[in-house]
């Protein structure tokens, strides 16, 4: 599988910071399991408390490897300037996510990046999350880029 | 945008507190999460809110209705923070030594231990008073002459019809939001007592308990026409050895409006968070 391990704390934080609001999240999700996936989006439920989406993931050996990832709600994502069609179908995206704690196939999304570069959805913790990559904690987190 | 709360924020973010005795690991985390969350709600890629949080800056007056009294109303909503915890300074305005009965404690110890796996709101439930102030969704309040009505947005879309000047009635049929009167004190206080509890609500994510014993007295004001402040004093002799007061700040969002909020449309959770019944 392309799946990558992180470490650093705040990007999880940022992997973490969508999934706020409805239930208990460290019940949920392991902050010990950050991955980072890349594959095609298959389907978008954009509904709440959470929004879902699909994305198949080919491992090393070509198998597909179909995941859940969940982020905020729809209202959360509408407010910060996101749309139901933010995140489309056959999208190519890399997602730095959380794993369930169940070790399913299913994560809490933070950086959602297209495969122009362009964020979608939990794009606003793109800031923190690059900041986190970078090792910098100086700059201000959240300017807009 | 470098408001002071964005600092405040900043800082809180890069250095947390160390756990109180009562508070684990998980708990600091889940607050880091919820500053990190508030952050992306309120202040970082907004395309289209942006502009709108720029105008906020600037604080006018108080709006007041005819007779004089706040006007809790206007075009836009109440978007609080998320307060996980309304004992923790990292969100209300003073630290509140909670004084827990025995029971109180040993549950509120349980609830830290699992991580609140089955806090009622995961199944969709109401949040309950004070809860339903302290989730991250928008509210608004209309006032009527003889009530006050509150909307919520989330987390469980509902809504609390408030009269004003009425009495409890004698033995209120227990409820996830209570029984609640309201009244004025001066021009400037709106006050709102609840009884009749159900006993099933969480006062926060946290997990602080409240039985059908609970009584809540909340406060509202409005001291500029963005900020609301809000108190709520918490009585329940079940599991508090005496009232504890909470309070904080609610800003106000010009231009929002509330969206419909259907937690049971498409609530995965339950299957992957270990709970078999909220409790």
């Amino acid at each position: 599988m392309k799946i990558t391990f992180l470490g650093a704390f705040t990007v999880l934080l940022a992997a973490a910071a969508p999934a706020f609001a409805h239930h208990s999240f460290a019940a949920e999700f392991d902050q010990n399991k950050p991955v980072t996936l890349v594959g095609v989006v298959t389907k978008v439920e954009w509904m709440n408390p959470h929004t879902h989406f699909y994305v198949d993931v080919k491992d090393a050996d070509g198998n597909v490897v179909h995941w859940d990832l969940e982020t905020t709600s729809p209202n959360a994502l509408s407010r910060q300037g996101w749309t139901r069609n933010s995140l489309k179908v056959g999208d190519t995206v890399t997602v730095h996510a959380l794993r369930a704690k169940d070790s399913s196939n299913i994560a809490s999304a933070g950086q959602v990046t297209l495969a122009d570069g362009r964020k979608v959805f939990a794009g606003s913790s793109e800031a923190d999350g690059r900041k986190a990559l970078a090792g910098s904690a100086d700059e201000e987190p959240g300017t807009q880029k | 945008m470098k408001s002071p709360e964005r600092k405040s924020s900043q800082w809180a973010i890069n250095r947390i507190d160390p756990p109180m005795p009562h508070r684990n690991l998980a708990c600091n985390v889940l607050a880091t999460i919820a500053l990190v969350s508030w952050l992306s709600m309120t202040a970082l890629a907004q395309p289209a809110a942006k502009k709108q949080a720029d105008i906020s800056e600037t604080a006018q007056p108080t709006p007041r209705l005819p007779d004089g009294k706040v006007d809790f109303g206007g075009k836009g909503v109440w978007a609080p923070i998320w307060v996980l915890d309304w004992s923790d300074r990292k969100y209300v305005t003073q630290p509140v030594e909670v004084p827990f009965t025995p029971a109180g404690l040993a549950l509120f110890k349980e609830r830290r231990a699992n991580n609140s796996k089955d806090d009622p709101e995961g199944y969709c439930l109401p949040a309950g008073i004070p809860r339903y102030t302290g989730t991250p969704y928008p509210f608004q309040i209309i006032q009527l002459p003889d009530r006050v009505v509150i909307l919520y947005e989330g987390a469980s879309h509902t809504y609390r019809v408030i009269p004003l000047g009425a009495k409890h009635s004698a033995d209120p049929d227990p409820s996830w939001l209570g029984e609640s009167v309201g009244w004025w004190e001066g021009n400037d206080t709106l006050v709102v007592d609840t009884i009749g509890f159900n006993g099933r609500t969480w006062l926060d994510y946290v997990g602080h308990p409240a039985s059908d014993q609970l009584h809540v007295i909340e406060k509202f004001r409005r001291p500029d026409a963005l900020t609301l402040l809000y108190e709520a004093a918490i009585e329940d002799p079940k599991y508090y050895t005496e009232p504890w007061t909470t309070s904080f700040k609610v800003r106000f969002r010009p231009g929002w409006e509330i969206k419909e909020y259907v937690c049971l449309e498409n609530n995965k959770d339950l299957l992957h968070l270990g709970t078999k019944e909220p409790k």
